[in-house]
């Protein structure tokens, strides 16, 4: 059942990492900026400077740093960027309650419920949203606007950083056509490929090509692959969204490390980062699991479980340690130290009776919410005093 | 060996026994019952080390004996015998034959002096009081026991002799049941032990509601001897149960019980325990708590999920004080009126951060913590 005006919204922002950290340090404003870790890294975000110079994105930071060697690297912290898209998504909250959320930094809206009575009308709406999260975010959002999800989608990429697109109801078939065929979503590099040797190149090519041909080429899905073409896609907005099961980081050290203090570190640095986000979510972990990754990319494992859920920092600093020394059994210099928290309990959680601790996890509580608070501020600023003294990198 | 027996008497006999077997693969007997015909009584004894139980039934004994049989298979065959009139007698080295009407089983054994006896300990604490009181206290308090393997010593329940009465207590760490009964101690007899989740619910299979139990316990054993009242069941003299005591200092409980009453409610018991039950259909596991409001001489019991939507209910009670809201549990609230008897009960809280407890008229109360809404 196609709609009768573009009410679907697909809003992506543009190099939303780099974005980030240009909204926090204004002086990053128009260089050669990119997010990713030093040497042994990779790159996870990449401004359009950036990407003029030849930097992409998964790239590995030191390819990165040889074809743009004045490259600014920006270490990162997915907790403000987590806090960001939050942020960003309250805001598209306050035009329609029918958002979702697809990445961190990808959605769509149904304005359909929003009752206006025109394409301009929408597109003044959404151009209205588009400035207001440029002026009370500082970040760069393209829009695409169509009758369905998926040509919303692809119309949001056309005119990046951002863009606005509006395909007009009954226009989608005109506007997909002239694209190369890899735009339509599910058709990866070897599809591209297969699909270019034979003549399909442009997403019209899908609808030029006999019905028989098709088929030996794409499969039993061959009609839904025309269907796309057209621009047809009857998906709704899926407000379900999926709980995270778990919170997990990573770090590829730039030198195999050997130092048991530094692995401490950098690990206890991971859970700084996942627990403002669990707190963030209103959630609370149980399992504690730590991984270690050797350079010949053997690795071991060790994880406990608290008798209780929280969403403190103090229980899990106390298995750390010995988790660690658990993990790393083979005593050799560690290439990847990983962190993960499961066993993720939602929005209520069961008071204790034994708390001669409850007080003070009360008042452990209010601190870290404080903290929390704060960086969501500076962007991370406020840091524990185990991550002082040696800056990291 | 040889005897005669009733076959339901058999079964009875062996029903009081069954649940208690070992799994160790090294220890192949601690699957067997033990049986030991002599006089006018067969005994039959199971333990996993950990515990032991020992009944004892009437029986025709034409010869003196011992053997050890799998229970559960020897269970199995006479519960299946076709007569009543049921001979056993040794057959063969480790042998046992099983004659009724006209059937016969043959069943291998393991000799009964490899069984591990049932261990004898130094008396240091002896009690006696009726079976359906300690029953009763029982079920008051043993759904409170932690099953958390982390938390051994809350997975029992906690027994106190002192102060003119036996307590009862068991807890998770989020809630507390205590149930108490009256009864001589003298002043240096008292003592406690925690009776471990096992015997817990082997022990309240075997109290019935008629006769005494004498309770006899050290530091690190104890054992309960249930007398037989009735006599049609073919059970004899008495059963006793002897059991590992779980070693530990259990929690200063006392501390966690409310001192003092700031609000309370008398509900009529079985229909908060359905109202209860009605709103925790719709709770979801990211919503799982059931919400009581009191205030302006109501309290209403509600419950709400996204996945399923919300109900709510509300109750007539005598209640001016202002308006609080508390999150529970519903398992944590149903528990504790499903094991009680009393027509109305007292519900007394403080605020949503604050325990909430229950009490009856005279024996027992459970502190239950709620749940922190986010």
């Amino acid at each position: 059942m196609s709609r009768e005006l573009p009410t679907f919204v697909h809003l992506d922002a543009d190099a939303f990492f780099v974005a980030v950290e240009r909204a926090l340090d204004p002086s990053l404003r128009g260089k050669k900026v990119a997010v990713g870790g030093r040497q042994r890294g990779i790159i996870s975000s990449a401004s359009y400077e950036a990407r003029a110079c030849g930097v992409y994105t998964p790239m590995p930071t030191a390819q990165a740093l040889r074809v743009c060697p004045d490259l600014i690297l920006v270490s990162g912290g997915m907790g403000r960027y987590g806090e960001f898209s939050r942020r960003l998504f309250a805001l598209c909250e306050t035009v329609t309650p029918l958002v979702e959320r697809r990445s961190i930094d990808e959605g769509f809206m149904d304005v359909g419920p929003c009752g206006w009575r025109s394409a301009e009308e929408i597109a003044a709406k959404i151009r209205a949203l588009q400035q207001r999260i440029r002026e009370e975010l500082d970040l760069p959002v393209s829009f695409g606007l169509a009758t369905a999800k998926l040509v919303a989608a692809i119309a949001s990429k056309q005119r990046k950083p951002e863009g606005f697109t509006v395909v007009a109801a009954g226009a989608e078939e005109s506007f997909l056509a002239p694209l190369p065929i890899g735009v339509l979503p599910g058709v990866g590099k070897k599809t591209e490929v297969l699909l270019k040797a034979n003549g399909i190149v442009k997403v019209a090519d899908l609808l030029a090509h006999g019905d028989a041909e098709l088929a030996a080429l794409l499969g039993r899905d061959w009609r839904d692959w025309q269907r796309m073409a057209r621009g047809e896609d009857d998906s709704e907005i899926s407000l379900e969204r999926e709980d995270a099961k778990s919170y997990s980081q990573q770090e590829t050290f730039a030198e195999d490390a050997a130092d048991f203090a530094i692995i401490l570190r950098v690990a206890k640095g991971m859970l700084d980062a996942l627990l403002p986000k669990v707190r963030a979510d209103g959630k609370r972990a149980r399992t504690l699991t730590v991984k270690v990754r050797y350079p010949g990319m053997g690795e071991d494992v060790a994880g406990r479980s608290l008798a209780a859920a929280t969403d403190l920092e103090g229980p899990f600093y106390a298995l750390l340690e010995s988790l660690l020394r658990q993990a790393w059994r083979r005593r050799a210099a560690v290439r990847l130290v990983a962190v993960r928290l499961s066993g993720i309990e939602g929005e209520e959680s069961q008071l204790e009776l034994f708390g001669e601790n409850r007080e003070r996890e009360e008042r452990q509580r209010r601190l870290a919410e404080a903290v929390d608070a704060l960086n969501a501020r500076s962007g991370g600023r406020v840091r524990h005093g185990h991550q002082l003294g040696r800056g990291k990198n | 060996m040889k005897f005669k027996i009733n076959r339901d008497h058999f079964v009875t006999g062996l029903s009081q026994v069954i649940n208690v077997v070992g799994t160790r693969a090294s220890m192949p007997i601690l699957s067997n019952v033990l049986i030991e015909a002599e006089g006018d009584t067969v005994s039959l004894t199971t333990t996993n080390l950990d515990l032991g139980i020992r009944a004892r039934i009437k029986a025709e004994v034409s010869t003196n004996g011992t053997i050890t049989l799998p229970v559960k298979k020897l269970a199995t065959i006479v519960r299946a015998l076709p007569s009543n009139d049921t001979t056993v007698e040794l057959s063969g080295q480790n042998r046992v034959k099983i004659t009724s009407g006209g059937s016969v089983f043959q069943i291998m054994g393991l000799a009964a002096d490899q069984f591990p006896p049932l261990p004898t300990f130094a008396d240091q604490h002896n009690f006696s009081l009726a079976q359906k009181d300690l029953s009763g206290l029982l079920k008051k308090v043993a759904y409170a026991q932690s099953t958390d393997e982390n938390r051994y010593i809350l997975n029992g329940v906690f027994f106190n002799f002192g102060e003119g009465k036996l307590s009862l207590v068991a807890t998770d760490g989020r809630r507390l049941a205590t149930a108490e009964k009256t009864m001589t101690i003298g002043e240096d007899e008292g003592g406690s032990l925690i009776l471990p989740a096992k015997t817990v619910a082997e022990l309240q299979r075997l109290l019935g509601d008629a006769g005494e139990v004498a309770i006899t316990f050290n530091d690190r054993q104890v054992s309960f001897v249930t007398q037989i009242t009735k006599n049609d069941t073919g059970l004899v003299d008495n059963i006793r149960l002897v059991s590992k005591v779980v070693e530990g200092n259990y929690p200063n409980y006392r501390q966690v019980i409310p001192k003092e009453t700031v609000h309370r409610v008398d509900i009529e018991r079985e229909l908060l325990l359905e109202c209860v039950g009605r709103a925790a259909i719709m709770t979801s596991d990211k919503s799982s708590s059931v919400k009581l409001t009191v205030g302006n001489n109501e309290i209403e019991i509600s419950a709400s999920s996204t996945e399923f939507g919300e109900a709510h209910e509300k109750v007539a009670v005598k209640y001016d004080g202002p308006e609080v809201k508390i999150a529970f549990n519903p398992q944590y609230l149903s528990d504790p009126l499903r094991a009680l008897s009393d027509d109305t009960v007292h519900f007394e809280f403080k605020d949503d951060m604050s325990p909430g407890v229950f009490k009856n008229k005279e024996d027992f109360l459970c502190v239950v913590m709620p749940q922190r809404l986010s």
